[in-house]
């Protein structure tokens, strides 16, 4: 028995070690929201930032200096927008005044710095320099002052992971602004798209997308992009919008994180409205 | 215990640190060049191809680990390709495919099989063409990965590593 073994093995062990990989690594592969594996790769991830994170910032100089001018032109279009808002503030104020209306409240934002990115065409991931100890929870919403990044995925203590919008595995629902139609927005591997959009749906090239507050995931309206393409399905019966995203997912640096997280925010206000 | 099976382990930790922050830097379209590829089917070339599918399997699994990617996808397109690159091979192949431009084309060989498994797993679905996925996503990042690993053999560090 045990010479029959010694001969398949000596005959096979290549098969046998890459068949006993794959199949390892296809486990793994079903085994990817188990809670264990998941503190496994916190724990990992979470080690090695550390590390990136110095090594980044090296190599970040050149992009600090772009970066720093793009924002030098924006801040004086900013500048012109504000005295304008300035404006329509003072009139809002007082109409609310008037109306007897509540002012919303701010959001809370936790700047953070991208230490690294993982970057395939069909997975990318970034890693933020905060973690759970700055309160970061799987799930909230990463944003740049253009518009959406990307959503936290994972968490360590000090730092954590997010998908950015360009990650397969991210489906958002967004909405039309102007006309307040929403979908479902995912990356394919080349572009992002709105899938399963009714033809009858008035979308125009140039609409501006944002985050929609039916999603389950982001709970405040972010821009997102803008409608480059619309283009029929393979079944002729439904419509594919293209979507140029505001923000460049891969050459951003810094990053904002929206402190809230629309489930637990929804689910109390339920419990609470049940509760009355 | 012999180092060679050690040295693998002190590679990763350079080359995952240039591919997670230096590499976003030269990214053409979104298109990047895997070095951790490249290191497998080196380490596959001259160690064999049990060294070249094991290599392959660990990086794959701690690039998963400490990247956010779906955990077990680079694992299993880096086994098969540090298997199919284990076909290049042996006593008198090891000259011929490692130090020349040879290896180049063997790095765009299991570049293509591990992008193509990569893809499958992440972005096939009913609507994708086919093969307009496997160009772009198979086949663009491919060339570029077997471009860089020209550095390979230009670079005379050669038998560092054996």
């Amino acid at each position: 028995m045990f010479k029959l073994f010694s001969n398949v093995w000596n005959q096979f062990r290549e098969y046998l070690v890459l068949i006993s990989l794959v199949l390892i690594s296809l486990s793994l592969l079903t085994q990817n929201n188990n809670p264990q594996v998941q503190k496994v790769r916190a724990l990992a991830f979470g080690g090695f930032a550390t590390v990136t994170s110095v090594f980044y910032d090296v190599f970040n100089i050149t992009q600090l200096k772009n970066e720093n001018q793009a924002l030098r032109k924006l801040n004086a279009e900013m500048m012109i927008q504000v005295s304008m808002l300035r404006e329509y503030g003072i009139l809002n104020a007082e109409l609310k005044g008037m109306l007897g209306i509540n002012d919303t409240t701010s959001l809370p934002f936790l700047p953070s710095t991208i230490v690294s990115k993982s970057l395939s065409i069909t997975q990318n991931t970034i890693t933020l320099n905060a973690g759970s100890n700055e309160g970061i929870k799987p799930g909230m919403p990463v944003l740049s002052y253009r518009g959406l990044v990307g959503i936290i995925q994972t968490c360590s203590e000090n730092f954590s992971i997010a998908r950015t919008i360009k990650n397969v595995d991210l489906k958002l629902t967004v909405k039309n602004e102007n006309k307040r139609l929403n979908g479902i927005m995912k990356w394919d591997g080349e572009k992002l798209v709105i899938v399963d959009v009714p033809r009858t749906y008035d979308f125009d090239v140039g609409d501006r997308i944002v985050t929609s507050e039916i999603s389950s995931i982001i709970p405040v309206p972010i821009p997102v992009g803008i409608v480059a393409k619309i283009e029929e399905d393979k079944t002729g019966l439904l419509n594919l919008i293209h979507i140029k995203p505001f923000e460049e997912v891969l050459s951003v640096e810094n990053v904002f994180i929206l402190m809230l997280v629309e489930n637990v925010e929804k689910n109390n206000l339920e419990l609470n409205f049940y509760n009355r | 215990m012999k180092i060679k099976y050690f040295i693998p382990l002190f590679v990763f930790i350079p080359v995952v640190l240039i591919q997670l922050t230096v590499i976003p830097f030269v990214s053409i379209q979104g298109v990047v060049p895997n070095l951790l590829l490249i290191a497998v089917v080196y380490f596959s070339i001259s160690n064999g191809q049990i060294f070249g599918t094991v290599t392959g399997a660990s990086y794959g699994l701690l690039f998963d680990l400490i990247s956010g990617n779906l955990v077990g996808s680079n694992m299993l397109s880096l086994t098969v390709a540090g298997f199919a690159a284990g076909y290049f091979s042996g006593e008198t192949r090891r000259e011929k495919y490692l130090y020349s431009y040879s290896f180049t084309l063997v790095v765009l060989i299991s570049a293509l099989i591990n992008a193509m498994i990569f893809s499958f797993f992440s972005v096939m679905d009913f609507n994708t063409n086919f093969l307009q996925a496997l160009f772009n996503h198979a086949l663009l990042p491919s060339i570029y990965t077997s471009i860089v690993s020209i550095l390979v053999v230009i670079i005379p560090y050669k038998r560092a590593f054996d």
